[in-house]
């Protein structure tokens, strides 16, 4: 049923509609910064969805066996495992303040009965291990019931310490902490199809790291000029491809993917493909080159195609063709005319990530207004939904939302002047098999299924 | 005759705005050299603003400053067809935003050449490069200077240091609040407290007809750097 139902999963049709599952966090209208949710991921089997905030701290949601006295809850998430990944740092060489915020987490395949995750800040990436405990060990010959190292004259006979079980107990452990490698922000994490490798990227650099090694990591990409004044570009994302280790892509400032081959040279400086649409000169603004920087990328499930990201629209490529995307489709193409009060207060600047369902047909990504975007990549539509508390009664179906662009305002439809610029989709997840969705609205997490007809 | 009923409510300004309705966004008719100078007006505050942080983000004063060199090479095609009263409006910031997008790019170089290296694999290295590169970059600076002539040339009523205080600019934009930017960063132009060295007067002896304080200044800071640059060195006995 993975996302092939209505052609992809996009609703508009007949035969396919989102609906409201659960929301978590608070509904508080007060929002603190620390519990703004900055990345989503679900795991490789769509079982464990993890988020991380800008206080650092790392939630993880477990989906529930389904149950047969409920037979429309298809398994809702509850939350499995909260921990503090990153906590506020200082760093006294540079005098700067490095802020905890999760910027990214990847979940590694799963290998045995734990989870690891890799989860980062700016600066420094950790791998954690999250394992589960229902049995404890007891009588063991040196320390008593409290861990206490008994007196050794009073041991007079020698015991094997037996399992009892407990309570489940679900641990995070820091298993490796890759640090001080990165002189500026790190923006993308991506673990390597082998499975041992992994890449983080900042703004002018790409390390490749062994996932075992902490203590080197061997730069791939580095487009830091001698002259700093000559610089014109940043990284701005950057992924391994899902089936080829040695390759990776990573996107810029200027709109455009480099694609490269580790087994060429150890130093990537040189692309193999370099993906680039030419501007088309009738849309040229003052803010041209802003809104056409890449704020994400991301390989299709296939490895056959990359989707980026840039400030208006989400687009496909072929990794067959570097002339231009194979498909384009607008976000919310109603902004540009509003693009120096979107400059003026910094919204240009906002970085929406993107996101393919389990079987590459559609794709989804956020807006502003708390609205988000799914486009059938088969059929061509499209659809605005909206995450809010008002249509969040349970199994609601999702109504789908239109802006009015100039004109009569119709029924039903929001003009592009009342949209609320403060809330902003700019994470968003889609389950690996199923049609399940987790949207990040500020502080909330929103989980939408399909409805079953 | 122009800005009438185009002030900007404060409201507008509010962290949480609403809608949108800026100026330039609600009258589109506006001349495009208005427009212009509303943009780059916008990006100098930007980079003031970031100048002012410890850690910029550095995507996005890429962005703002690529935006600004954009618009100064567009400048130079648009100057000889354009009518000589609206290029009057086009106050020389740009002069300020050179010095101001080299300044803010420096200190991010600045932040990098005091880090310890961490890499393995020999990079595209921070300080080698420099020497062997320097003929290549006097012929940068030649077309640097080329355009900063083009551009400043026909701007002499209005030099940088008095920007905002000229009394015809300020009926111009008495709609426009222009306090914002009235900040003492502006004037006189960033000068490093240390006194130029020997390097810094060579272009200039190489350049004569360049009397642009930008292309010092950036001289000077070099120089600037390079030797905070060597102390750092020792200190960190990198």
């Amino acid at each position: 049923m993975a996302g092939v139902a209505g052609g992809g999963g996009v609703g508009g049709s007949n035969d396919f509609q989102w609906c409201f599952s659960q929301v978590k966090g608070a509904i508080d209208e007060d929002v603190a910064e620390a519990d703004i949710i900055s990345t989503v991921e679900f795991n490789y089997s769509g079982d464990l969805l993890a988020t991380g905030d800008k206080g650092g701290r790392v939630v993880i949601f477990q989906r529930e066996q389904e149950s047969k006295s409920r037979p429309y809850s298809r398994g809702e998430y509850n939350v499995y495992s909260t921990f503090q990944s990153h906590e506020p740092e200082f760093d006294y060489l540079k005098s700067l303040e490095i802020e905890e915020k999760i910027n990214k987490i990847r979940w590694l395949p799963q290998q045995n009965a734990a989870h690891f995750l890799l989860s980062t800040n700016d600066k420094t990436i950790k791998l954690w291990k999250i394992s589960e405990r229902d049995k404890r060990a007891e009588g063991y010959n040196l320390k008593d019931e409290d861990g206490r190292l008994r007196d050794p004259f009073r041991i007079t006979a020698l015991r094997v310490p037996i399992l009892k079980p407990m309570d489940l107990m679900v641990e995070a452990s820091p298993r490796r902490i890759f640090a001080n490698a990165h002189t500026y922000h790190i923006n993308s994490i991506s673990v390597n199809s082998d499975h041992e490798t992994y890449l983080s990227a900042d703004d002018l650099r790409i390390n490749l790291w062994h996932l075992e090694i902490t203590d080197r990591s061997f730069n791939i990409v580095d487009i830091k000029p001698a002259n700093m004044e000559e610089l014109t570009e940043v990284i701005t994302a950057a992924e391994f491809h899902p089936h080829h280790c040695n390759v990776f892509v990573y996107s810029s400032s200027k709109g455009t993917i480099r694609l490269c081959d580790m087994r060429s040279s150890a130093l990537c400086d040189r692309h193999s493909k370099f993906f680039e649409e030419p501007e088309d000169p009738s849309s040229r603004s003052f803010f041209s080159e802003i809104i056409s920087s890449i704020s994400d990328v991301k390989f299709s499930h296939s490895g056959r195609y990359m989707m980026t990201r840039d400030y208006l629209s989400v687009k496909v490529w072929d990794l067959n063709m570097e002339n231009r995307p194979v498909e384009t489709y607008q976000v919310h193409e109603y902004l540009r005319s509003k693009l120096c009060s979107l400059y003026e207060n910094d919204c240009i600047f906002d970085k929406f990530e993107c996101c393919w369902n389990g079987s590459d047909s559609a794709i989804m990504t956020g807006s502003y207004n708390n609205f988000f975007r799914m486009f059938d990549r088969n059929t061509r539509r499209d659809v605005t939904l909206e995450a809010s508390r008002e249509s969040s009664k349970p199994r609601a179906v999702l109504k789908p939302r239109k802006v009015c662009t100039g004109g009569k305002r119709k029924k039903d439809e929001i003009s592009v002047d009342s949209l609320d610029f403060n809330k902003k989709i700019l994470h968003t997840a889609w389950h690996p098999m199923e049609n399940i969705i987790a949207v990040a609205a500020t502080n909330n997490l929103y989980i939408f299924q399909d409805k079953i007809n | 005759m122009l800005g009438r009923g185009l002030k900007r409510k404060l409201s507008d300004y509010d962290e949480n705005m609403v809608g949108l309705s800026s100026a330039f966004d609600s009258s589109r008719n506006l001349p495009y050299s208005l427009k212009r100078q509303l943009v780059l007006n916008m990006c100098l505050t930007k980079l003031q603003t970031y100048k002012m942080l410890v850690e910029p983000n550095l995507h996005r004063s890429v962005l703002i400053a690529n935006t600004v060199r954009q618009q100064e090479s567009n400048c130079c095609d648009l100057r000889s067809v354009e009518d000589p009263i609206e290029n009057s409006l086009l106050i020389v910031s740009d002069d300020d935003m050179s010095s101001a997008i080299s300044s803010i790019l420096k200190d991010l170089d600045f932040v990098e050449d005091i880090s310890p290296p961490t890499c393995l694999v020999p990079t595209g290295d921070d300080q080698p490069k420099f020497p062997e590169n320097t003929g290549l970059k006097l012929e940068d600076d030649r077309q640097d200077l080329k355009g900063a002539e083009c551009v400043f040339g026909s701007f002499e009523i209005s030099n940088s240091t008095s920007y905002l205080k000229d009394l015809a600019i300020d009926d111009i934009f008495e709609d426009i609040d222009t306090s914002m930017y009235d900040s003492d960063f502006c004037c006189p132009p960033l000068m490093p407290p240390r006194p130029p060295s020997l390097a810094t007067e060579e272009p200039l002896k190489t350049f004569p007809s360049c009397n642009s304080s930008s292309a010092s200044n950036i001289q000077i800071c070099r120089t600037d750097l390079s030797e905070l640059d060597h102390i750092m060195e020792i200190l960190v006995g990198s």
